[in-house]
């Protein structure tokens, strides 16, 4: 049995993989627990970080039986920001999760 | 001449006949795979840039180290109505605009000139069906989906639905604003480098 961290992980790859499908073959992003979603270093521009992220929050409310939202203010305002990464944006959820 | 709009990641300038070769190549690009076929040849572009009538607002978008990164315009201004329509949104150069949120600023800079500057009241426009991504795009900032005409666009090979999405200058207020301004300055929390100014 997968850990909640396995799981949203498995969330976050699926967003990035459905990403994936719609760009080029030459555009198509390394994916992993490291892959930078934003600031710095960054794979995506603020158009394909606002997909992946509303395909997580459907993907999570449909895995876990309730919403979450990365999209609103508290997320946005937190400091670290959470969607620097993908291990960063698990941690996140995990923790929304676990409230 | 149309005024520059100035954010803090990136301006709007006004779209020029010498932008014609540069915007060709995003307009033909795999990225614009999903807009409506435009011009073919260097000459066509020119001549379509040329003829923009003075009811349109058509911009470059660069960042702030002058880097022309995309565009994006306003047509179909109807000020008996109120409304326009935001559109031919494309980040042709997308690698200069990862890790920032050089799309979301350029957005709010065009809703503040259609809703504030200009004073209009509701905006809207069309998606093609398939384009799932700037169908997502548009929803997180606040355009709500009105309806739907069955295979209405032929794009990518295929008749595909055309989505029709609006939103009025309240909603912006509320709902779109403070979102947009929080991805920003989620940008900025990020960001290393200093802007320019």
């Amino acid at each position: 049995m997968s850990s909640k961290k396995d799981q949203v992980e498995a969330i976050i790859f699926g967003a990035l993989e459905a990403l994936n499908a719609e760009r080029a073959p030459d555009e198509q992003l390394a994916i992993s627990a490291d892959t930078r979603l934003f600031g710095p270093d960054a794979v995506l521009d603020s158009l394909s970080l606002v997909s992946v992220m509303v395909d997580v929050e459907t993907m999570a409310s449909d895995e876990f039986g309730r919403a979450i939202s990365l999209t609103d203010d508290r997320a946005m305002s937190q400091t670290p920001v959470p969607f620097t990464s993908v291990r960063a944006l698990s941690a996140y959820i995990e923790e929304l999760l676990g409230e | 001449m149309r005024a520059t709009l100035e954010g803090e990641f990136v301006r709007l300038r006004p779209l020029e006949v010498t932008d014609a070769e540069m915007t060709l190549g995003w307009r033909t690009s795999q990225r614009a795979a999903h807009l409506n076929a435009g011009s073919q040849t260097l000459d066509e572009q020119a001549r379509w840039i040329a003829s923009r009538p003075e009811s349109e607002y058509n911009f470059v978008i660069e960042l702030r180290d002058g880097r022309p990164v995309g565009m994006v315009s306003v047509t179909g201004l109807d000020e008996r109505h109120g409304t326009c329509e935001p559109g031919r949104f494309l980040i042709g150069d997308e690698a200069a605009v990862r890790g920032t949120p050089a799309a979301v600023e350029s957005m709010k800079l065009i809703y503040e000139l259609v809703f504030e500057r200009l004073g209009l009241r509701r905006i809207h426009g069309t998606i093609v069906s398939e384009n799932t991504l700037m169908i997502k795009w548009q929803k997180f900032l606040g355009m709500r989906e009105e309806g739907r005409m069955r295979q209405h666009f032929f794009v990518n090979g295929r008749y595909q639905d055309c989505v029709i999405f609006g939103m009025l200058a309240d909603e912006f207020r509320r709902d779109a604003l403070p979102r947009m301004k929080a991805l920003i300055a989620a940008g900025r929390a990020v960001r290393t480098t200093a802007p320019d100014e």
